[in-house]
């Protein structure tokens, strides 16, 4: 008999948890229930690894010769690059700035660079935010700014019931006419380029209290009007993100508004999370000096690519060279790499020393903190005799301390 | 390991030991009666002995504190702390890192932390930091005072309200349970304003239903410590009303109030802010099932960080700065504003002085004790100058001095109020008081059973000083600091409640779930064993 197992997506930052893996005797997935295409291919890759365990060189090696490679690398690196983070566990991003402070690395976590905004806008003014529930109950109107979720975040408007009915209203601003504004009772195209003034022009139509007859005007005069909004969005760079905080801001002085970053990676927010926790700093951080020192401008992974500072990096559960501006890409394949991910990727392709390991979600249970901050439990509903990703670091870190008291 | 301290002056006001010459006697992590000759020996001789310091109220870990870490990194850059062999590296500033967090508590002789506000929702984010917090025990108190569907059960079926409240323990690991602003957050959240009075509607009840349901919840499951509340109204003018109107509506259950200071405020709302706190300090006194933790001011640096996050909302209008909301669906809300107290500011050496008068006045102080409302009214790294200007008249005079006058003059300080809490008092408020009103048996006291926990201050004449620089700190019967440094790390334990409940709530509360929250029923309470363990716990205990 088939067994159902609940199980948790994290192929992308809505983590629904609401999915049951159906399980043969032989302990193989037959099925997943209520998965989008997202999810169904997140579990594809996951299931049952392309990649063996442990390659060095692009070869299958055994699992100590590559931790020792890995270990040796990472411990003789003058400037090493801690990157990713964002698809694996609040457990072993743990394990993972633990690490990187031992070899003195700077680490990033990718989340900046997927979702646009590197938190530079947080630290100057803050923000007002809400999790999904308040937005799903609470808000009469939402406004999706410049994201397009049914494609990114599939379930995500059926998980805030919308569209909604007559009392509320689903407005979607974006330069072109995207899959979620199909859908959307309202949909306001913005000139591309246009989106920092579009939100200056919004803050001067709501403090002014003055309906223009213009799309925006409306846009104005709705948030003001409601009880209760919320804006998801996608900004895409600092200025972008202030304007956004700034007109949430103003906006509270009148009403309750909220905004949302629809983060893509299911734990980008557990990332920058635990790295504050144990930093003070969410990202871009350097262990160089013997303490966390940061600054996004200067210590950003593309930053520190681009300037040829990194001569080693750990990959941790991310594929930098399918995102990374070529500059800093183009660094990142001269210098030795060391990925640890569930899934086989390019950047594990071209890796010195790459493991592909069990994966937290399908074979491991760990935390992961949900694209509105809410911990959400990963399960195990699938068995696998790999490692996981925390065990791989911790067995790197462990040779790493060695390798440093034999030198001592 | 055994140890025996010998020759110092030992504090133990829970045992009716006052700075007698006694030795202190440790083995396998507990205060027992005597060692054998083997024993390694720690010469107390000149110093003063307590147990380690307990903080009953403030905020370490989780998701509001976490946001208010992201917020200040002016702070962080400016108080680094490196990695050792054996301390991991972070930041201080008013909210440090989870390490330093930890550090910096053993540094100061403290070995027991109460996280004072968690949304239960974001259990696991406050575990995990909690496991990153190293060398103190630690316990966190729930946010029910706004949690809709907890509204739903005391409109429909309140019978059933305590169950409720000890799920929600079991589910996250929880100690106690904290009511923020009944009823307030909520309809804040939903548009409508604050509460101002007991009886506004919230969701189909009020404020005071919500106190009289919860209390009695917790008064019923006998849970170790008593309903902890932060009072509607935080930081208006005259809102001392509201906070007696609590007192009388909890009447005949236990009570602990939250950062009294804040709610001690005479004067209109919208008016002039006057000093409350000789009629608060009176009402205490008189009622002894009720008890409460000052929330000292102090000038200079404070990160304000609370659930009550209508309050924020109007401190963000005051200065004009950083400002973080977050609203966690069924649950709670919270609000950051970065916040300087300025002695020069009426209304903060009012506050200030407020926070000093309910210390002078205070004639239980096994019932008013210490605490800053970390960070609210100032770093936790402010006690040691909180306990000078406790201990030290002339200090405290000098410092009045440098007040805003006018807001010293509407206090009772300049009225030859010449207390001066000794060395016992100090030990009952930072300490003994704080463990006995958390129900923590084996925490506050140095009798045969407790836990060895202690600290060795020098016995200096300035008290700042002295109570800043422990000479040696020993937790779990460890040395972990020696001479102002620390010399070994060790994790602390999470200390929860045991508190039972009728199965059948579950399915109730199932209901609620799906109607109300994004996650699922069973996904909800914490399970993970790397996050719950090692714990100890303490068991309800129901009234016969």
């Amino acid at each position: 008999m088939p067994s159902r197992e609940r199980a948790t997506c994290a192929g992308c930052g809505l983590v629904c948890d609401d999915i049951e893996a159906v399980v043969g005797d032989d302990g193989a997935l037959e099925r997943l229930i209520r998965t989008c295409p997202l999810g169904d291919a997140w579990f594809a890759d996951r299931v049952a690894p392309s990649a063996p365990l442990a390659r060095l060189g692009g070869r299958e090696a055994e699992l100590e010769a590559a931790l020792d490679e890995a270990a040796s690398i990472l411990a003789r690196a003058r400037a090493p690059l801690v990157y990713g983070l964002g698809r694996t566990t609040c457990e072993t991003q743990r394990a993972a700035v633990a690490l990187a402070e031992a070899i003195g690395a700077t680490i990033d976590p990718a989340g900046p660079l997927l979702d646009g905004t590197s938190g530079l806008a947080f630290q100057a003014r803050g923000a007002s935010t809400a999790t999904l529930g308040e937005v799903r109950d609470r808000a009469e109107v939402v406004v999706v700014w410049r994201a397009d979720p049914l494609t990114t975040h599939p379930r995500l408007l059926e998980r805030l019931r919308l569209p909604g009915g007559a009392d509320r209203e689903l407005v979607v601003v974006d330069t072109r006419r995207t899959a979620t504004a199909e859908q959307a009772d309202t949909f306001v195209e913005l000139e591309s380029d246009g989106e920092v003034e579009a939100l200056w022009g919004l803050r001067a139509l709501v403090q002014d209290e003055n309906d223009d007859g213009s799309p925006l005007g409306a846009l104005a005069a709705q948030l003001r009007g409601c009880r209760n909004g919320a804006i998801l969005h996608h900004v895409r760079g600092n200025v972008e993100a202030l304007a956004l905080g700034a007109l949430v801001r103003d906006l509270a002085r009148a009403t309750h508004v909220v905004s949302v970053t629809l983060r893509h990676e299911a734990n980008a927010a557990g990332a920058e999370d635990v790295l504050a926790w144990q930093t003070g700093y969410p990202a871009a951080v350097s262990f160089a000096t013997g303490h966390p020192r940061a600054n996004p401008g200067e210590l950003s992974a593309a930053a520190v690519l681009e300037r040829g500072d990194a001569d080693a990096a750990l990959v941790v559960g991310s594929d930098p060279l399918d995102h990374l501006p070529p500059a800093a890409a183009a660094r990142l394949r001269a210098i030795p790499v060391v990925t640890v991910d569930a899934t086989d990727t390019a950047t594990a392709g071209a890796a010195r020393v790459a493991f592909t390991t069990a994966a937290p979600g399908v074979h491991r249970p760990g935390v992961v903190h949900r694209l509105d901050g809410v911990p959400v439990p990963l399960r195990a509903p699938l068995a696998s005799e790999r490692p996981s990703d925390e065990e791989v670091l911790a067995a790197i870190a462990e040779r790493v301390a060695r390798a440093r008291e034999a030198a001592a | 390991m055994t140890l025996r301290i010998t020759g110092g002056r030992v504090y133990d006001p829970a045992n009716g030991v006052n700075g007698d010459l006694r030795d202190v006697c440790l083995r396998d992590g507990k205060v027992v009666d005597d060692v054998d000759e083997h024993a390694t020996k720690i010469d107390a001789r000149g110093m003063v002995v307590m147990p380690g310091g307990v903080d009953i109220h403030a905020h370490i870990a989780g998701p509001k504190v976490n946001a208010a870490r992201r917020l200040a990194p002016e702070e962080h850059r400016g108080d680094p702390v490196d990695r050792t062999a054996i301390l991991r590296s972070g930041t201080g500033g008013t909210v440090p890192s989870t390490f330093v967090t930890g550090y910096r508590y053993a540094l100061l002789g403290y070995t027991t932390v109460v996280e004072a506000a968690t949304p239960p929702l974001a259990a696991r984010h406050v575990l995990s930091e909690l496991r990153d917090t190293p060398m103190i025990d630690s316990l966190f108190l729930l946010l029910m005072g706004n949690n809709v569907a907890l509204f739903d059960l005391m409109r429909q079926d309140p019978a059933r309200v305590r169950d409720a409240v000890a799920w929600w323990l079991q589910a996250t690991g929880g100690y106690g349970v904290k009511l923020v602003n009944p009823g307030g957050v909520e309809r804040w959240k939903d548009g409508n304003g604050n509460v101002t009075s007991l009886d506004d509607d919230v969701a189909g009840v009020t404020p005071r239903q919500v106190l009289e349901a919860v209390a009695t919840a917790v008064h019923e499951l006998g849970l170790p410590h008593p309903v902890h509340v932060h009072c509607n109204n935080l930081g208006v003018a005259g809102n001392w009303r509201t906070t007696l109107d609590t007192l009388k509506t909890v009447e005949g259950r236990r009570a602990h109030l939250a950062h009294l200071q804040f709610h001690a405020y005479g004067g209109k709302p919208g008016g002039t802010m006057r000093s409350k706190a000789p009629e608060l300090a009176e009402y205490l006194g008189a009622h002894p099932e009720l008890s409460a933790d000052v929330g000292q001011v102090m000038f200079g640096s404070a990160t304000t960080m609370t659930a009550d996050a209508p309050v924020s909302a109007r401190l963000r209008e005051v200065t004009g700065g950083k400002w973080v909301n977050a609203d966690t669906e069924v649950e709670t809300g919270c609000g950051i504003v970065p916040f300087t107290y300025k002695e020069k500011s009426y209304v903060h050496a009012l506050q200030w002085g407020i926070g000093l008068e309910l210390f002078l006045l205070s004639r239980d102080p096994w019932r008013l004790v210490l605490s800053t409302d970390h960070p609210n009214g100032g770093s936790f790294l402010s006690y040691p100058k909180l306990i000078r200007l406790l201990m030290d008249r002339d200090f405290r005079n000098e410092q009045l001095k440098r007040a805003n006058t006018k807001a010293i003059r509407r206090t009772v300080l300049l009225d030859d109020l010449d207390r001066e809490y000794t060395l016992e008092e100090i030990a009952i408020v930072t300490r003994a008081g704080p463990a006995r009103l958390l129900g923590l048996r084996d925490k506050g006291h140095l009798g045969a059973g407790a836990d060895a926990d202690v600290t060795i201050y020098d016995d200096l004449a300035d008290r700042e000083e002295m109570f800043a620089t422990p000479r040696y700190v020993i937790k779990g019967g460890r040395v972990v600091v020696r001479d102002g440094e620390l010399v070994a790390a060790l994790a602390g334990d999470l200390l929860r409640v045991a508190a039972t409940h009728d199965p059948a709530v579950e399915d109730v509360l199932r209901a609620k779930f799906e109607e109300h929250y994004t996650v699922q029923f069973d996904n909800y309470p914490v399970h993970e064993p790397w996050l719950l363990e090692p714990a100890r716990s303490v068991s309800a205990e129901p009234a016969a």
